[in-house]
């Protein structure tokens, strides 16, 4: 009962964040600052691959719906569920996953953390691009986006963990 | 049967990805070409709500600069007053002309959410069908020309703004009176391009960009922007023409809607001109 209530507040506290200050900051260069994988990522190990699929599809759409951008996201964050039990799997360790544990790089450590989330975000980033602009001439403004996203990204989820897991780790 | 009970089995994470994943696509194409669902928008009152909150806050911030701009458009708009000019001939001038008939009206509003950075951009305005906003109005602010409304709800309106890849307003570049369609190549929220232009009129920089008014969703005369500088097209004998914007849509505020009450004529004669065979040069 207690991880449906943290979940049901994570998932409106990564929506609101997504949309009302992530959404906002227009660094430039093309660069996007998505936060909504790291909610997808964070979720416990043995969530059902239906209940994610289903999750990243609610998430996605809620920010469609604030953000004016009809099914974007809601279709890259999809493909992130989607890829998260084969890329684990890829990346697991010698004796399968602990339930115990959860996929933060609190409990799995920086190499693991850098490669999983590195390789799902990669995947969401350029499908999320390739939707957005839908044309292959810009290539290298695509690539380029691509590529500067993922760092700031993937530093915003870092600093994220930070701030917002120690104290929920505690609970 | 079984066969396919057992494929199903066997796929069912993946069909059930796809079936979502269509659902998303669907929804993203449809939107892009045509508005039907009022659901996904921040145009809906939910989402429509929220932003109003926002924008109660982040207005504070801005008051004294928008302030001083509708200062100076009052003063400029002042100027212009019959009582405030000298009537040369005192039995021509009336004030209540038959002679023009109002073409144009203005509804003000704000804009409570926009964004400047994706490839489509779409601002959110705080009026709806309740003042008469409908599909296809042009926006203005006092700098110059933002877009096109594209979706309404009660309450709330989306316009999509001249940073969005088709957006083709038909715009003259002064003093030599050349026209062309407005475009943006979703890169630099401060520069467009204009299409169509011939490569062997010679274009001065900095000449000022404005609405042709043809369509009849902005008045002529509105500013878009000034002329940078002329970029060849590869292949064709035709200048693609970069544009400064004159508004600034990273601080985007107060804006104008255009309620044209002689569309409806317009359209209605336009409708009775035969399609012609020769495509216009683009």
């Amino acid at each position: 009962m207690k991880i449906i209530g943290q979940q049901i507040f994570r998932f409106v506290l990564f929506v609101l964040l997504q949309v009302f200050i992530f959404n906002q900051i227009e660094i430039g260069l093309g660069i996007t600052l998505l936060l909504c994988p790291l909610y997808i990522m964070l979720m416990p190990f043995d969530t059902n691959i239906f209940v994610l699929m289903g999750l990243a599809f609610l998430m996605g759409l809620n920010v469609d719906i604030m953000s004016d951008t009809y099914g974007l996201h809601a279709s890259s964050l999809l493909l992130f569920a989607y890829f998260r039990p084969i890329i684990f799997n890829f990346f697991s360790p010698r004796d399968g996953y602990d339930v115990l544990k959860s996929p933060t790089i609190f409990d799995m450590g920086q190499t693991w953390f850098l490669y999983t989330f590195g390789s799902l975000l990669l995947i969401y980033l350029t499908w999320f691009f390739i939707i957005e602009i839908f044309s292959f001439n810009k290539i290298i403004y695509l690539l380029q986006k691509i590529f500067l996203s993922l760092i700031f990204t993937y530093l915003l989820s870092l600093l994220l963990q930070v701030f917002l897991l120690r104290k929920t780790q505690k609970l | 049967m079984q066969n396919l009970i057992a494929f199903l089995r066997r796929f069912r994470v993946f069909l059930f990805f796809a079936i979502l994943q269509v659902i998303c696509l669907l929804t993203y194409v449809q939107y892009l070409s045509f508005p039907k669902s009022q659901f996904f928008t921040s145009a809906s009152s939910i989402g429509g709500e929220f932003y109003s909150m926002k924008y109660a806050v982040a207005q504070h911030f801005e008051l004294e600069s928008t302030n001083l701009k509708l200062q100076k458009e009052n003063i400029y708009l002042r100027k212009r007053l019959i009582k405030n000019l000298y009537q040369v001939d005192r039995n021509l001038f009336k004030i209540k002309d038959t002679s023009f008939e109002q073409q144009y009206n203005y509804i003000p509003a704000s804009v409570i959410n926009s964004t400047t950075g994706k490839m489509n951009n779409y601002f959110t305005i705080n009026i709806g069908n309740m003042q008469g906003v409908k599909r296809g109005m042009g926006v203005f602010s006092s700098d110059g020309v933002v877009g096109i409304i594209h979706n309404t709800s009660k309450h709330y309106s989306v316009v999509k703004s001249v940073l969005t890849q088709d957006i083709n307003i038909d715009v003259l570049i002064q003093p030599i009176g050349l026209y062309g369609f407005l475009k943006w190549d979703g890169k630099d929220p401060t520069r467009g391009t204009i299409s169509g232009i011939s490569n062997d009129l010679r274009i001065k920089k900095w000449s000022k960009v404005y609405t042709r008014g043809g369509s009849g969703v902005f008045p002529k005369g509105i500013l878009v922007g000034r002329v940078e500088k002329l970029a060849p097209v590869e292949g064709k004998p035709l200048w693609d023409v970069v544009i400064k914007f004159s508004q600034d849509f990273r601080s985007i505020d107060r804006v104008y809607v255009i309620k044209n009450l002689l569309i409806e004529e317009q359209k209605a004669l336009e409708l009775d001109v035969p399609e012609d065979e020769d495509k216009p040069l683009i």
